[in-house]
């Protein structure tokens, strides 16, 4: 029998692209089953969801990027999803990768495989000042727990179902992706990263940008630190 | 250096707001365990404006030279310490919200499903 794998696609404020981004993963990894978590939208994502019969969870209350990954999770756990792979709605993501990850998932029985932009270095590489923050992560990542993960702020990952199971009661709530990989590295989870492209985003503005990036480079460098003394 | 008119505005200030403390209980807008760190406030104002002497006695034992001083000080340090317990309590209150809103989601979902698969039972009937 083959794996049962799962899409999240966290969904705040993204009618436009919402629809996109689910055709191009039933077009390109027509073996995932997809649901979309719609973040209390304010604009007509719900609406959309329901018109287009998409397969959606509505959190009546709003959580931010964290809550609404971890809804995806708790979903893949109750639903028993063998691997379950986070994907932005926005369409920076591209779905032809999926089966791929998958497939290096199983492979080399990794826990988390991660698309990283920068084992190539093609495509969209994210504006400079907000390289070097990632390459600051990727950094101080590896001297806490000796291991190289060249794009930690990336939000095309995938995991299996220990690390579903571990993310569905302990999921960071804002900026969550450094701190996440963070977490299962302390509990020695073997994490691979994949080259991927992707595209700069079409709908939606990033999460991070001026007065933010200070308090986010804070906010995350702290996360980690305390990830790493908990045992 | 306090005159008794003054001790009995402040007891008299005392006592109102103990009564309206009591009243918001009786209408549980505060809850008891809330209330009890003020109190606890109360209960210490009160003795203070019975006895003046208390507090240069307590501020000399302190070690500080003005009692003024004191009444900063410790007033200060127990605001503090009701301010640290409610970022608690909010971080505690948070995260329940959130396990609530995930369960309300999921459970919306699975009622659909289950509503979409009875009616499908009912056509086949």
């Amino acid at each position: 029998m083959s794996d049962r794998k799962l899409v999240i696609i966290p969904a705040y404020n993204e009618s436009k692209s919402i629809i996109k981004a689910v055709e191009d993963i039933k077009e390109h990894a027509p073996g995932f089953d997809y649901v979309v978590i719609n973040d209390c939208s304010t604009d007509d994502t719900l609406k959309v969801c329901q018109e287009r019969g998409l397969n959606y969870v509505h959190l009546p209350v709003n959580l931010g990027i964290g809550g609404a990954v971890q809804t995806g999770y708790l979903y893949g756990c109750q639903y028993g999803y063998d691997l379950a792979v986070q994907f932005d709605g926005d369409g920076q993501h591209d779905a032809a990768y999926l089966e791929m990850m998958a497939k290096t998932l199983k492979e080399t029985d990794s826990d988390m495989v991660i698309g990283s932009r920068f084992i190539e270095r093609e495509g969209f590489q994210s504006s400079g000042i907000r390289r070097v923050g990632i390459k600051y992560f990727s950094a101080l990542l590896w001297v806490l727990t000796g291991k190289k993960v060249t794009d930690p702020t990336s939000g095309m990952r995938m995991v299996n179902r220990d690390v579903m199971r571990i993310y569905a009661d302990n999921y960071p709530k804002d900026y969550p992706e450094p701190e996440s990989v963070m977490a299962i590295l302390r509990m020695r989870k073997k994490v691979t990263e994949v080259p991927v492209v992707m595209k700069k985003r079409e709908e939606g503005i990033s999460s991070i940008g001026g007065v933010k990036s200070v308090y986010y480079m804070i906010k995350v460098t702290l996360a980690i630190l305390m990830e790493r003394l908990r045992r | 250096m306090m005159t008794i008119k003054l001790q009995i505005v402040i007891a008299l200030a005392i006592l109102v707001v103990f009564l309206i403390l009591v009243n918001m209980i009786r209408r549980r807008s505060l809850e008891l365990k809330y209330a009890l760190s003020w109190f606890l406030v109360l209960c210490a104002l009160f003795a203070f404006d019975c006895v003046p002497r208390l507090l240069i006695v307590v501020s000399e034992f302190l070690g500080i030279y003005a009692p003024v001083n004191m009444i900063f000080f410790l007033g200060f340090c127990f605001s503090l310490v009701i301010i640290f317990s409610l970022t608690v309590a909010l971080s505690r209150m948070s995260n329940s919200v959130r396990t609530l809103d995930q369960m309300v989601a999921l459970n919306e979902k699975r009622l659909q499903e289950l509503e979409a698969e009875l009616k499908k039972h009912q056509k086949e009937e």
